[in-house]
Protein backbone atom coordinates (compact mmCIF):
# COMPACT_ATOMS: atom_id res chain seq x y z
CA UNK A 1 0.00 0.00 0.00
CA UNK A 2 2.77 2.41 0.84
CA UNK A 3 3.97 2.03 -2.72
CA UNK A 4 0.55 3.07 -3.94
CA UNK A 5 0.34 5.78 -1.31
CA UNK A 6 3.52 7.39 -2.45
CA UNK A 7 3.22 6.95 -6.15
CA UNK A 8 2.76 10.68 -6.64
CA UNK A 9 6.21 11.30 -5.28
CA UNK A 10 9.69 11.04 -6.69
CA UNK A 11 10.77 7.40 -6.27
CA UNK A 12 13.41 7.00 -3.63
CA UNK A 13 16.66 5.15 -4.34
CA UNK A 14 15.99 1.50 -4.33
CA UNK A 15 12.59 2.29 -5.76
CA UNK A 16 9.33 0.56 -5.17
CA UNK A 17 6.92 0.74 -2.32
CA UNK A 18 6.50 -1.39 0.70
CA UNK A 19 3.63 -3.35 -0.79
CA UNK A 20 5.62 -4.21 -3.89
CA UNK A 21 8.62 -5.04 -1.77
CA UNK A 22 6.61 -7.50 0.27
CA UNK A 23 5.33 -9.10 -2.87
CA UNK A 24 8.84 -9.29 -4.28
CA UNK A 25 9.99 -10.93 -1.08
CA UNK A 26 7.74 -13.79 -2.03
CA UNK A 27 5.01 -13.53 0.53
CA UNK A 28 2.79 -16.54 0.49
CA UNK A 29 -0.06 -15.44 -1.69
CA UNK A 30 -2.18 -18.42 -2.59
CA UNK A 31 -3.37 -19.02 -6.10
CA UNK A 32 -5.33 -22.10 -5.21
CA UNK A 33 -7.89 -21.45 -7.89
CA UNK A 34 -9.79 -24.55 -6.94
CA UNK A 35 -11.24 -22.53 -4.10
CA UNK A 36 -12.68 -20.13 -6.63
CA UNK A 37 -15.34 -22.70 -7.22
CA UNK A 38 -16.36 -22.89 -3.62
CA UNK A 39 -19.65 -21.21 -2.90
CA UNK A 40 -18.35 -18.39 -0.75
CA UNK A 41 -19.20 -14.71 -0.70
CA UNK A 42 -16.58 -12.18 -1.65
CA UNK A 43 -15.56 -9.67 0.93
CA UNK A 44 -12.61 -7.76 2.26
CA UNK A 45 -11.38 -8.31 5.74
CA UNK A 46 -13.18 -5.06 6.37
CA UNK A 47 -16.77 -5.82 5.55
CA UNK A 48 -17.59 -3.55 2.64
CA UNK A 49 -20.16 -0.77 2.75
CA UNK A 50 -23.59 -2.06 1.85
CA UNK A 51 -23.02 -5.78 2.35
CA UNK A 52 -24.80 -6.00 5.70
CA UNK A 53 -28.56 -5.41 5.73
CA UNK A 54 -29.59 -2.43 7.85
CA UNK A 55 -30.88 -4.39 10.90
CA UNK A 56 -27.60 -6.30 11.20
CA UNK A 57 -25.48 -3.20 10.67
CA UNK A 58 -27.41 -1.48 13.45
CA UNK A 59 -27.22 -4.51 15.74
CA UNK A 60 -23.41 -4.57 15.62
CA UNK A 61 -23.28 -0.87 16.50
CA UNK A 62 -25.44 -1.60 19.55
CA UNK A 63 -23.16 -4.47 20.61
CA UNK A 64 -20.13 -2.22 20.16
CA UNK A 65 -21.42 0.67 22.28
CA UNK A 66 -20.48 -0.71 25.75
CA UNK A 67 -16.93 -1.47 24.61
CA UNK A 68 -16.56 1.99 23.11
CA UNK A 69 -17.95 3.58 26.27
CA UNK A 70 -15.51 1.67 28.49
CA UNK A 71 -12.63 2.51 26.17
CA UNK A 72 -13.51 6.21 26.19
CA UNK A 73 -13.80 6.17 29.97
CA UNK A 74 -10.41 4.52 30.36
CA UNK A 75 -8.74 6.83 27.86
CA UNK A 76 -10.19 9.91 29.55
CA UNK A 77 -8.91 8.65 32.91
CA UNK A 78 -5.44 8.00 31.49
CA UNK A 79 -5.42 11.41 29.78
CA UNK A 80 -6.18 13.12 33.08
CA UNK A 81 -3.07 11.50 34.59
CA UNK A 82 -0.84 12.01 31.57
CA UNK A 83 -1.50 14.75 29.02
CA UNK A 84 0.51 12.91 26.37
CA UNK A 85 -1.95 10.00 26.26
CA UNK A 86 -4.31 11.44 23.65
CA UNK A 87 -1.53 12.43 21.23
CA UNK A 88 0.06 9.03 21.81
CA UNK A 89 -3.16 7.16 21.09
CA UNK A 90 -3.67 9.36 18.02
CA UNK A 91 -0.22 8.46 16.72
CA UNK A 92 -0.74 4.77 17.48
CA UNK A 93 -3.98 5.05 15.51
CA UNK A 94 -1.94 6.32 12.57
CA UNK A 95 0.46 3.35 12.99
CA UNK A 96 -2.44 0.87 13.04
CA UNK A 97 -3.92 2.65 10.02
CA UNK A 98 -0.67 2.21 8.09
CA UNK A 99 -0.28 -1.45 9.10
CA UNK A 100 -3.88 -2.26 8.19
CA UNK A 101 -3.51 -0.59 4.79
CA UNK A 102 -0.99 -3.12 3.47
CA UNK A 103 -3.12 -5.14 1.03
CA UNK A 104 -2.48 -8.79 0.29
CA UNK A 105 -4.59 -10.33 -2.49
CA UNK A 106 -7.09 -13.07 -1.58
CA UNK A 107 -7.92 -14.71 -4.91
CA UNK A 108 -10.22 -17.23 -3.28
CA UNK A 109 -12.38 -14.51 -1.77
CA UNK A 110 -12.08 -12.12 -4.69
CA UNK A 111 -10.64 -9.29 -2.67
CA UNK A 112 -7.67 -8.10 -0.60
CA UNK A 113 -6.74 -8.84 2.94
CA UNK A 114 -4.27 -7.20 5.31
CA UNK A 115 -2.77 -7.32 8.80
CA UNK A 116 -4.92 -5.85 11.58
CA UNK A 117 -2.40 -4.08 13.81
CA UNK A 118 -4.68 -4.27 16.81
CA UNK A 119 -2.52 -6.92 18.47
CA UNK A 120 0.27 -4.34 18.62
CA UNK A 121 -1.96 -1.61 20.01
CA UNK A 122 -3.60 -3.94 22.56
CA UNK A 123 -0.21 -4.95 23.96
CA UNK A 124 0.88 -1.33 24.28
CA UNK A 125 -2.21 0.49 25.52
CA UNK A 126 -4.56 -2.30 26.59
CA UNK A 127 -7.58 -3.77 24.83
CA UNK A 128 -10.09 -1.09 25.80
CA UNK A 129 -8.11 1.82 24.37
CA UNK A 130 -7.24 -0.41 21.42
CA UNK A 131 -10.97 -0.52 20.60
CA UNK A 132 -10.87 3.27 20.22
CA UNK A 133 -7.79 3.03 18.00
CA UNK A 134 -9.47 0.48 15.75
CA UNK A 135 -12.71 2.47 15.56
CA UNK A 136 -10.99 5.70 14.52
CA UNK A 137 -8.67 3.95 12.09
CA UNK A 138 -11.64 2.20 10.46
CA UNK A 139 -13.62 5.45 10.34
CA UNK A 140 -10.87 7.22 8.39
CA UNK A 141 -10.49 4.25 6.05
CA UNK A 142 -14.24 4.16 5.42
CA UNK A 143 -14.52 7.87 4.72
CA UNK A 144 -11.47 8.32 2.52
CA UNK A 145 -10.39 4.98 1.11
CA UNK A 146 -13.70 3.09 0.70
CA UNK A 147 -12.21 0.31 2.85
CA UNK A 148 -15.04 -0.92 5.01
CA UNK A 149 -17.88 1.53 5.40
CA UNK A 150 -19.91 3.69 7.73
CA UNK A 151 -22.76 1.20 7.97
CA UNK A 152 -20.31 -1.66 8.64
CA UNK A 153 -18.17 0.34 11.07
CA UNK A 154 -19.85 -1.37 14.03
CA UNK A 155 -19.24 -4.88 12.68
CA UNK A 156 -15.69 -4.12 11.58
CA UNK A 157 -14.77 -2.47 14.88
CA UNK A 158 -16.31 -5.36 16.77
CA UNK A 159 -14.20 -7.93 14.93
CA UNK A 160 -10.95 -6.00 14.58
CA UNK A 161 -11.13 -3.73 17.62
CA UNK A 162 -12.92 -5.76 20.26
CA UNK A 163 -12.26 -9.42 19.43
CA UNK A 164 -8.82 -8.83 17.87
CA UNK A 165 -7.61 -6.61 20.69
CA UNK A 166 -8.89 -8.77 23.52
CA UNK A 167 -7.67 -12.00 21.94
CA UNK A 168 -4.21 -10.55 21.38
CA UNK A 169 -4.02 -8.96 24.81
CA UNK A 170 -5.16 -12.09 26.67
CA UNK A 171 -2.72 -14.26 24.71
CA UNK A 172 0.15 -11.89 25.46
CA UNK A 173 -0.65 -11.58 29.16
CA UNK A 174 -1.23 -15.31 29.61
CA UNK A 175 2.06 -16.23 27.99
CA UNK A 176 3.97 -13.61 29.97
CA UNK A 177 2.38 -14.87 33.16
CA UNK A 178 3.60 -18.41 32.54
CA UNK A 179 7.10 -17.15 31.78
CA UNK A 180 6.98 -16.86 27.99
CA UNK A 181 9.54 -14.56 26.40
CA UNK A 182 8.50 -11.19 24.98
CA UNK A 183 9.15 -12.41 21.45
CA UNK A 184 7.05 -15.56 21.87
CA UNK A 185 4.24 -13.71 23.64
CA UNK A 186 4.30 -10.99 20.96
CA UNK A 187 4.24 -13.54 18.16
CA UNK A 188 1.31 -15.49 19.60
CA UNK A 189 -0.55 -12.26 20.43
CA UNK A 190 -0.26 -11.01 16.84
CA UNK A 191 -1.21 -14.42 15.46
CA UNK A 192 -4.22 -14.86 17.71
CA UNK A 193 -5.41 -11.27 17.20
CA UNK A 194 -5.32 -11.72 13.43
CA UNK A 195 -6.99 -15.10 13.30
CA UNK A 196 -9.62 -14.14 15.88
CA UNK A 197 -10.45 -11.05 13.82
CA UNK A 198 -10.95 -13.09 10.67
CA UNK A 199 -12.99 -15.75 12.43
CA UNK A 200 -15.27 -13.05 13.84
CA UNK A 201 -15.53 -11.25 10.50
CA UNK A 202 -16.58 -14.56 8.91
CA UNK A 203 -19.24 -15.09 11.55
CA UNK A 204 -20.62 -11.54 11.29
CA UNK A 205 -20.71 -11.75 7.51
CA UNK A 206 -22.44 -15.10 7.53
CA UNK A 207 -25.04 -13.83 9.98
CA UNK A 208 -25.67 -10.82 7.77
CA UNK A 209 -25.91 -12.44 4.36
CA UNK A 210 -27.11 -15.98 4.97
CA UNK A 211 -30.78 -15.29 4.32
CA UNK A 212 -32.53 -18.64 4.71
CA UNK A 213 -29.32 -20.68 4.48
CA UNK A 214 -27.99 -22.55 7.52
CA UNK A 215 -25.40 -20.49 9.43
CA UNK A 216 -22.46 -22.74 10.23
CA UNK A 217 -21.86 -24.24 6.78
CA UNK A 218 -21.72 -20.70 5.45
CA UNK A 219 -19.29 -19.62 8.20
CA UNK A 220 -17.06 -22.57 7.34
CA UNK A 221 -17.15 -21.66 3.63
CA UNK A 222 -16.14 -18.07 4.36
CA UNK A 223 -13.35 -19.21 6.68
CA UNK A 224 -12.11 -21.65 4.02
CA UNK A 225 -12.15 -18.89 1.42
CA UNK A 226 -9.83 -16.80 3.57
CA UNK A 227 -7.62 -19.64 4.82
CA UNK A 228 -5.02 -19.58 2.04
CA UNK A 229 -4.22 -15.98 2.88
CA UNK A 230 -5.11 -15.77 6.52
CA UNK A 231 -2.94 -18.65 7.68
CA UNK A 232 0.29 -17.03 6.45
CA UNK A 233 -0.99 -13.53 7.15
CA UNK A 234 -1.59 -14.42 10.80
CA UNK A 235 1.97 -15.69 11.01
CA UNK A 236 3.15 -12.48 9.33
CA UNK A 237 1.26 -10.41 11.85
CA UNK A 238 2.74 -12.49 14.67
CA UNK A 239 6.25 -11.89 13.36
CA UNK A 240 5.62 -8.15 12.99
CA UNK A 241 4.29 -7.96 16.54
CA UNK A 242 7.18 -9.98 17.95
CA UNK A 243 9.69 -7.88 16.01
CA UNK A 244 8.10 -4.69 17.29
CA UNK A 245 8.10 -5.81 20.92
CA UNK A 246 11.68 -7.09 20.87
CA UNK A 247 12.91 -3.94 19.12
CA UNK A 248 11.26 -1.80 21.79
CA UNK A 249 12.79 -4.01 24.49
CA UNK A 250 16.28 -3.64 23.02
CA UNK A 251 16.15 0.04 22.07
CA UNK A 252 13.56 1.69 24.31
CA UNK A 253 12.64 -0.51 27.30
CA UNK A 254 11.54 2.66 29.12
CA UNK A 255 8.55 2.86 26.79
CA UNK A 256 7.50 -0.70 27.61
CA UNK A 257 7.81 0.11 31.32
CA UNK A 258 5.73 3.25 30.87
CA UNK A 259 3.02 1.26 29.08
CA UNK A 260 3.22 -1.42 31.80
CA UNK A 261 4.17 -4.11 29.32
CA UNK A 262 7.22 -5.03 31.42
CA UNK A 263 8.31 -4.08 34.93
CA UNK A 264 11.39 -2.07 35.95
CA UNK A 265 13.05 -5.30 37.03
CA UNK A 266 12.82 -6.73 33.54
CA UNK A 267 14.69 -3.82 31.95
CA UNK A 268 18.09 -5.01 30.66
CA UNK A 269 20.72 -4.21 33.29
CA UNK A 270 18.19 -3.89 36.13
CA UNK A 271 17.77 -7.61 36.79
CA UNK B 1 -3.36 7.72 -0.29
CA UNK B 2 -2.34 11.32 -0.66
CA UNK B 3 -4.45 11.65 -3.78
CA UNK B 4 -7.43 10.17 -1.93
CA UNK B 5 -7.04 12.59 0.95
CA UNK B 6 -6.14 15.56 -1.20
CA UNK B 7 -8.99 15.00 -3.64
CA UNK B 8 -10.96 17.71 -1.89
CA UNK B 9 -8.67 20.46 -3.16
CA UNK B 10 -9.83 19.69 -6.73
CA UNK B 11 -13.39 20.50 -5.75
CA UNK B 12 -13.06 23.37 -3.31
CA UNK B 13 -14.70 25.79 -5.77
CA UNK B 14 -17.73 23.56 -6.44
CA UNK B 15 -21.03 24.71 -4.89
CA UNK B 16 -21.41 21.34 -3.15
CA UNK B 17 -18.12 21.95 -1.33
CA UNK B 18 -19.55 25.06 0.30
CA UNK B 19 -22.59 23.21 1.68
CA UNK B 20 -22.35 22.70 5.43
CA UNK B 21 -20.69 19.38 6.28
CA UNK B 22 -23.47 18.61 8.79
CA UNK B 23 -26.12 18.88 6.09
CA UNK B 24 -24.14 16.66 3.72
CA UNK B 25 -23.41 14.06 6.39
CA UNK B 26 -26.98 13.81 7.69
CA UNK B 27 -28.37 13.63 4.14
CA UNK B 28 -25.86 10.95 3.21
CA UNK B 29 -26.69 8.92 6.33
CA UNK B 30 -30.43 9.15 5.59
CA UNK B 31 -29.87 7.97 2.02
CA UNK B 32 -27.54 5.23 3.25
CA UNK B 33 -30.27 3.85 5.50
CA UNK B 34 -32.66 3.87 2.53
CA UNK B 35 -30.11 2.07 0.35
CA UNK B 36 -29.39 -0.58 2.97
CA UNK B 37 -33.04 -1.28 3.68
CA UNK B 38 -34.01 -1.37 0.02
CA UNK B 39 -35.49 -4.65 -1.19
CA UNK B 40 -35.14 -3.87 -4.88
CA UNK B 41 -32.02 -3.26 -6.93
CA UNK B 42 -33.29 -0.23 -8.84
CA UNK B 43 -33.07 2.21 -5.94
CA UNK B 44 -29.49 1.42 -4.81
CA UNK B 45 -28.32 1.54 -8.43
CA UNK B 46 -30.07 4.88 -8.96
CA UNK B 47 -28.35 6.28 -5.86
CA UNK B 48 -25.04 4.89 -7.12
CA UNK B 49 -25.57 6.61 -10.48
CA UNK B 50 -26.50 9.87 -8.75
CA UNK B 51 -23.44 9.67 -6.51
CA UNK B 52 -21.15 8.89 -9.41
CA UNK B 53 -22.59 11.76 -11.45
CA UNK B 54 -22.05 14.13 -8.52
CA UNK B 55 -18.46 12.94 -8.14
CA UNK B 56 -17.85 13.61 -11.83
CA UNK B 57 -19.58 16.98 -11.63
CA UNK B 58 -17.36 17.85 -8.69
CA UNK B 59 -14.48 17.46 -11.14
CA UNK B 60 -12.96 14.42 -9.52
CA UNK B 61 -10.20 13.10 -11.78
CA UNK B 62 -11.15 9.76 -13.31
CA UNK B 63 -8.01 8.13 -11.96
CA UNK B 64 -8.91 9.02 -8.38
CA UNK B 65 -12.50 7.93 -8.95
CA UNK B 66 -11.32 4.62 -10.39
CA UNK B 67 -9.00 4.06 -7.42
CA UNK B 68 -11.78 4.83 -4.95
CA UNK B 69 -14.28 2.52 -6.63
CA UNK B 70 -11.94 -0.27 -7.68
CA UNK B 71 -12.15 -2.36 -4.51
CA UNK B 72 -15.92 -2.00 -3.91
CA UNK B 73 -16.59 -2.60 -7.60
CA UNK B 74 -14.47 -5.74 -7.55
CA UNK B 75 -16.27 -6.98 -4.45
CA UNK B 76 -19.64 -6.20 -6.04
CA UNK B 77 -18.77 -8.12 -9.21
CA UNK B 78 -17.51 -11.09 -7.20
CA UNK B 79 -20.64 -11.11 -5.03
CA UNK B 80 -22.76 -11.00 -8.16
CA UNK B 81 -20.89 -13.89 -9.79
CA UNK B 82 -20.78 -16.05 -6.69
CA UNK B 83 -24.41 -15.47 -5.81
CA UNK B 84 -25.48 -16.21 -9.39
CA UNK B 85 -23.55 -19.43 -9.70
CA UNK B 86 -23.46 -20.77 -6.15
CA UNK B 87 -26.77 -19.83 -4.61
CA UNK B 88 -30.36 -19.96 -5.73
CA UNK B 89 -32.53 -22.78 -7.01
CA UNK B 90 -34.05 -21.62 -10.31
CA UNK B 91 -31.68 -22.41 -13.22
CA UNK B 92 -31.38 -19.66 -15.79
CA UNK B 93 -28.34 -20.50 -17.97
CA UNK B 94 -25.21 -22.58 -17.86
CA UNK B 95 -21.64 -22.10 -19.08
CA UNK B 96 -18.73 -24.47 -19.35
CA UNK B 97 -15.45 -23.50 -17.72
CA UNK B 98 -12.47 -25.87 -18.00
CA UNK B 99 -14.70 -28.89 -18.10
CA UNK B 100 -16.94 -27.65 -15.30
CA UNK B 101 -20.54 -26.76 -15.94
CA UNK B 102 -21.53 -23.66 -14.01
CA UNK B 103 -25.25 -23.07 -13.68
CA UNK B 104 -26.48 -19.53 -13.21
CA UNK B 105 -29.61 -19.15 -11.07
CA UNK B 106 -32.27 -16.52 -11.50
CA UNK B 107 -32.87 -16.00 -7.77
CA UNK B 108 -29.12 -16.04 -7.08
CA UNK B 109 -28.62 -13.34 -9.70
CA UNK B 110 -31.36 -11.23 -8.11
CA UNK B 111 -29.81 -11.58 -4.64
CA UNK B 112 -26.36 -10.78 -6.01
CA UNK B 113 -27.62 -7.72 -7.88
CA UNK B 114 -29.27 -6.43 -4.71
CA UNK B 115 -26.09 -6.75 -2.62
CA UNK B 116 -23.92 -5.35 -5.44
CA UNK B 117 -26.32 -2.42 -5.81
CA UNK B 118 -26.21 -1.71 -2.09
CA UNK B 119 -22.41 -1.78 -2.10
CA UNK B 120 -22.18 0.65 -5.01
CA UNK B 121 -24.92 2.91 -3.65
CA UNK B 122 -23.32 3.11 -0.22
CA UNK B 123 -19.82 3.69 -1.53
CA UNK B 124 -21.04 6.40 -3.93
CA UNK B 125 -22.69 8.30 -1.09
CA UNK B 126 -19.54 8.21 1.02
CA UNK B 127 -17.46 9.22 -2.00
CA UNK B 128 -19.57 12.35 -2.57
CA UNK B 129 -19.21 13.34 1.08
CA UNK B 130 -15.49 12.54 1.16
CA UNK B 131 -14.68 14.34 -2.10
CA UNK B 132 -16.64 17.47 -1.23
CA UNK B 133 -15.71 17.94 2.43
CA UNK B 134 -12.38 18.60 4.16
CA UNK B 135 -11.47 16.14 6.91
CA UNK B 136 -11.58 18.73 9.68
CA UNK B 137 -15.10 19.82 8.70
CA UNK B 138 -16.25 16.20 8.69
CA UNK B 139 -14.84 15.74 12.18
CA UNK B 140 -16.57 18.93 13.34
CA UNK B 141 -19.82 17.59 11.87
CA UNK B 142 -19.36 14.30 13.73
CA UNK B 143 -18.76 16.28 16.90
CA UNK B 144 -22.00 18.18 16.27
CA UNK B 145 -23.76 14.84 15.81
CA UNK B 146 -22.69 14.00 19.39
CA UNK B 147 -19.98 11.53 18.46
CA UNK B 148 -17.86 11.42 21.66
CA UNK B 149 -15.31 14.23 21.60
CA UNK B 150 -12.43 11.94 22.52
CA UNK B 151 -12.99 9.96 19.29
CA UNK B 152 -12.94 13.16 17.28
CA UNK B 153 -9.76 14.31 19.08
CA UNK B 154 -8.01 11.01 18.37
CA UNK B 155 -9.07 11.16 14.72
CA UNK B 156 -7.68 14.70 14.41
CA UNK B 157 -4.36 13.68 16.00
CA UNK B 158 -4.15 10.59 13.77
CA UNK B 159 -4.94 12.65 10.69
CA UNK B 160 -2.36 15.31 11.55
CA UNK B 161 0.49 12.83 12.01
CA UNK B 162 -0.46 10.11 9.56
CA UNK B 163 1.56 11.57 6.73
CA UNK B 164 4.62 12.19 8.89
CA UNK B 165 4.58 8.53 9.92
CA UNK B 166 4.13 7.48 6.29
CA UNK B 167 7.19 9.52 5.37
CA UNK B 168 9.12 7.87 8.21
CA UNK B 169 7.93 4.43 7.14
CA UNK B 170 9.04 5.05 3.56
CA UNK B 171 12.48 6.31 4.66
CA UNK B 172 13.05 3.29 6.92
CA UNK B 173 11.74 0.92 4.26
CA UNK B 174 14.04 2.33 1.60
CA UNK B 175 17.00 2.14 3.97
CA UNK B 176 16.18 -1.49 4.74
CA UNK B 177 15.68 -2.33 1.09
CA UNK B 178 18.98 -0.72 0.08
CA UNK B 179 20.66 -2.97 2.66
CA UNK B 180 18.97 -6.06 1.18
CA UNK B 181 16.53 -6.17 4.06
CA UNK B 182 13.83 -7.71 1.91
CA UNK B 183 15.89 -10.39 0.21
CA UNK B 184 14.49 -13.71 1.31
CA UNK B 185 11.49 -14.48 3.43
CA UNK B 186 13.24 -14.61 6.79
CA UNK B 187 15.04 -11.27 6.40
CA UNK B 188 11.89 -9.67 5.04
CA UNK B 189 9.95 -10.79 8.10
CA UNK B 190 12.62 -9.47 10.41
CA UNK B 191 12.76 -6.15 8.53
CA UNK B 192 8.98 -5.74 8.70
CA UNK B 193 9.06 -6.30 12.46
CA UNK B 194 11.80 -3.71 12.80
CA UNK B 195 9.83 -1.29 10.62
CA UNK B 196 6.76 -1.65 12.83
CA UNK B 197 8.92 -1.18 15.94
CA UNK B 198 10.56 1.96 14.56
CA UNK B 199 7.14 3.41 13.73
CA UNK B 200 5.95 2.78 17.29
CA UNK B 201 9.10 4.39 18.74
CA UNK B 202 8.61 7.41 16.49
CA UNK B 203 4.96 7.58 17.54
CA UNK B 204 5.99 7.60 21.20
CA UNK B 205 8.69 10.23 20.71
CA UNK B 206 6.48 12.44 18.56
CA UNK B 207 3.66 12.24 21.09
CA UNK B 208 5.98 13.53 23.81
CA UNK B 209 7.23 16.48 21.74
CA UNK B 210 3.71 17.25 20.51
CA UNK B 211 2.42 17.30 24.08
CA UNK B 212 5.23 19.60 25.20
CA UNK B 213 4.51 21.98 22.35
CA UNK B 214 0.77 21.90 23.00
CA UNK B 215 1.12 22.40 26.76
CA UNK B 216 3.22 25.48 26.05
CA UNK B 217 0.27 26.78 24.04
CA UNK B 218 -2.22 26.14 26.82
CA UNK B 219 -3.29 22.52 26.17
CA UNK B 220 -4.91 21.07 29.29
CA UNK B 221 -6.19 17.79 27.85
CA UNK B 222 -9.21 19.23 26.06
CA UNK B 223 -9.07 20.23 22.42
CA UNK B 224 -10.75 23.52 21.50
CA UNK B 225 -14.40 22.94 20.70
CA UNK B 226 -15.32 23.10 17.04
CA UNK B 227 -17.06 26.31 16.12
CA UNK B 228 -20.08 25.82 13.89
CA UNK B 229 -21.61 28.58 11.86
CA UNK B 230 -25.41 28.67 12.08
CA UNK B 231 -27.12 26.26 9.74
CA UNK B 232 -28.48 28.05 6.68
CA UNK B 233 -32.19 27.52 6.12
CA UNK B 234 -31.69 27.29 2.35
CA UNK B 235 -29.19 24.44 2.71
CA UNK B 236 -31.25 22.54 5.26
CA UNK B 237 -34.46 23.05 3.27
CA UNK B 238 -32.85 21.98 -0.03
CA UNK B 239 -31.32 18.88 1.55
CA UNK B 240 -34.62 18.00 3.21
CA UNK B 241 -36.48 18.35 -0.08
CA UNK B 242 -33.88 16.29 -1.95
CA UNK B 243 -33.86 13.47 0.61
CA UNK B 244 -37.67 13.53 0.83
CA UNK B 245 -38.01 13.37 -2.94
CA UNK B 246 -35.61 10.43 -3.08
CA UNK B 247 -37.53 8.73 -0.27
CA UNK B 248 -40.78 9.14 -2.19
CA UNK B 249 -39.12 7.74 -5.32
CA UNK B 250 -37.90 4.79 -3.28
CA UNK B 251 -41.37 4.11 -1.95
CA UNK B 252 -42.76 4.29 -5.47
CA UNK B 253 -40.10 1.90 -6.79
Amino acid sequence: MLGKLHNMRVPAPGGGGLGRGIAAAGWPVSIATVFLFLPSPAHAMHISEGILPFPWALAWFVVLVPFLALGIRQLNALAREDLSMKPLVGLLTAVVFIISCMPIPVPTAGTCSHPCGTGVSAILVGPMVSVIIAAVSLLIQALFLAHGGLSTLGANTLSMGVVGSFAGWFAFRALRRVGGSLALAGFIAGLVADWATYATTSLLLALGIRGESPLWPLVVKIVIAFLPTQLPLGILEGVITAGMVTLLYRKRPDLLVKMRVITEKEVPGNA
Amino acid sequence: MHHHFNAYRHHAAHPLASVDARVKLVSALALLVMVLSSQGVAFPLAVAALGLALCLHLGTPLRILALRFSEPLFIAVMVLALKTFFSGTIPMFSIGVAGWELVGHRDGLAAGLLIAGRILGGVSLLAVVGFSTPFTELMAALSWLRVPQVLVDIALFAWRYLFLLLEDAQVVYNAQKNRLGYVGCRRALSSLGTLAGVLVIKAFDNSQSITTAMVQRGYDGAMPASVHRPLRAVEVGSAFLLVSAIAVLRLMS
